[in-house]
């Protein structure tokens, strides 16, 4: 047998590859495999949160804020627990950045609120005194994109299994049943409904008007999105 | 002398005439820089064991014939001598064998580094050192520490002079705004201020005792004002008469009633630290990331504030 491997360098290659690639995957995959599942505590995004992730991208908000807390004592003092592979199974793509321009908001959710979000973004050194961050005033105006968030529920939802409408755990012991509209016209009532929640805790009278119309502006749903990270 | 050591005598004297070349052109020269020196030394070294070994093996190919006997097996007509197996390669060999089972069952698993791990001890190392510091901090220390905390997580809504940024978050150089006593008349509040559930009713709850008639819209303007004012000027009477029976005549609050509505305590801060808190102005995430200590002191800073 060697003998002949010998004789065949191609089919020695191929061998030696199957053979390293086996001990790879023996060693690689299990890990990987565990690692990548979502944790107790990590939804999926709702059809609001997700617009609003949208508008999070457009905006290339990820270009100046990470998402993505490393495991040192002065970062977990200031964002919070450290990341887990499994708290980015329903982000596509993960939008872990790459340089903190602005501070990390991988559990913005956890310390900041709608108001001050509302604040912030219309003159963000209005209320963080030399912030170099632009105002997002046109979010204000602009109307978020329900239709397309909606369109990405449903393919997460159809080619990755992922949970919309079915019970997810939680850390406290209870369960989350996050909502996918079964149509268009439903995935759009229910962001509505998301929306006024959000609308209520702003001031913005354009904003109120505009959620009691049935639109939904873009800085509501990017609030929604920004609540969402814990 | 055959040409072989010639050729090395003068290729040593030409690599050394280029180490010294190189060297004594840097920076810092030969003379007096011990790492240069080192290098050259190492260099030199390095030349002459080169040149000598390869002179040996080149003497060797030249003149060497094989013997030996010759295994039966051969490999693409390539042969191979049947020869002992060196002592110490074959000593060499066994401890690796031995050093190997010690690195998979011992070495490595009780030695590899986790960065998880890592994070672990630094906390644990820091938290054992603030407790040592920091666990028994009253007084002025306190009220520094709280001024540091606050300037880390409160000032971004609460600006840094706490004034709450033009009515963007709570001032809290006083105990109360005016609308905010308007707001939890109107509609009852439970923010958890003494640390557990304990509602206060609407204004559909709250009996003024010297009429014997729900709270009235212009009872609430002057009591509000009065609140706000910390409890001084018009409206001590329907303080007395609605307010009073459970935040005290002083406005001071009840244990475990309600909350001390004259000024602020630590104790109440610390609990609208830990739960959080909707009121007029908006809502105030939870701080429960701050331990004990440092809920503590910047609840010793904000009733030092407004003192």
């Amino acid at each position: 047998m060697f003998h002949w491997l010998e004789k065949h360098p191609f089919f020695f290659a191929v061998g030696i590859f199957v053979t390293i690639a086996f001990a790879g995957l023996v060693e690689i995959l299990p890990n990987f495999a565990q690692a990548s599942r979502p944790v107790i505590g990590t939804a999926p995004y709702s059809t609001l949160e997700l617009a609003g992730r949208h508008v999070y991208i457009k905006n290339s908000c990820n270009a100046c804020h990470s998402q993505l807390v490393r495991p040192f004592k002065s970062e977990t003092d200031r964002y919070g627990h450290y990341s887990l592979s499994g708290e980015y199974a329903y982000d596509r793509p993960f939008l872990w950045g790459s340089k903190r321009t602005g501070p990390d908001l991988m559990r913005v959710g956890n310390y900041r609120t709608t108001d001050w979000h509302e604040n912030h973004m219309k003159s963000p050194s209005g209320v963080v005194p030399g912030s170099i961050m632009p105002a997002y005033t046109w979010m204000f105006k602009n109307k978020a994109d329900i239709n397309t968030a909606y369109a990405e529920q449903l393919t997460v939802s159809q080619f990755f299994s992922t949970p919309y409408n079915k019970p997810v755990p939680m850390k406290d012991g209870s369960t989350k049943i996050v909502k996918m509209g079964a149509s268009t016209a439903e995935a759009n009532a229910l962001a509505l409904a998301e929306a006024k929640v959000i609308a209520a805790d702003m001031k913005d009278q354009d904003v109120k008007d505009a959620v009691a119309n049935g639109q939904i502006p873009e800085i509501v749903a990017l609030i929604a999105y920004m609540n969402s990270l814990k | 002398m055959n040409k072989l050591y010639l050729g090395g005598i003068i290729f040593t004297a030409l690599m050394l005439l280029f180490t010294y070349m190189s060297v004594s052109g840097s920076e810092g020269g030969l003379h007096g820089d011990i790492v240069n020196m080192l290098a050259v030394a190492g260099a030199v070294a390095l030349i002459i064991i080169t040149v000598f070994v390869v002179i040996k093996y080149v003497r060797q190919m030249q003149t060497d014939t094989a013997d030996g006997q010759l295994a039966d097996e051969k490999w693409d007509g390539i042969g191979e001598y049947l020869n002992e197996l060196p002592m110490g390669w074959a000593i060499m060999f066994f401890l690796l064998i031995v050093w190997g089972m010690w690195y998979f069952t011992v070495g490595y698993p009780l030695n590899a580094y986790s960065q998880i791990g890592e994070y672990n001890e630094d906390t644990a190392a820091h938290n054992t050192k603030f407790e040592a510091e920091y666990a028994s901090i009253t007084g002025d220390r306190l009220v520094e520490m709280g001024e540091s905390v606050f300037l880390a997580e409160c000032k971004v809504c609460h600006g840094i002079n706490a004034d709450g940024i033009e009515g963007k978050a709570a001032n809290l150089n006083k105990r109360i705004e005016a609308k905010s006593v308007k707001l939890v008349i109107a509609n009852g509040s439970n923010n958890k201020l003494l640390g557990v559930e304990m509602p206060m009713p609407d204004r559909n709850g709250l009996f003024n005792a010297n009429t014997s008639a729900l709270i009235s819209d212009a009872e609430i303007d002057t009591v509000a004002s009065f609140v706000a004012n910390g409890m001084t000027g018009a409206g001590a009477d329907v303080f007395a008469g609605v307010c009073a029976s459970c935040h005290g005549s002083d406005g001071k609050g009840v244990d475990s009633v309600a909350p001390n509505i004259a000024s602020f305590t630590p104790a109440l801060v610390a609990n609208v630290l830990a739960h959080g808190k909707k009121g007029a102005i908006g809502e105030m995430p939870k701080f429960d990331r701050l331990n004990a200590k440092q809920k503590e002191a910047v609840g010793a800073y904000i009733t030092n504030l407004s003192k």
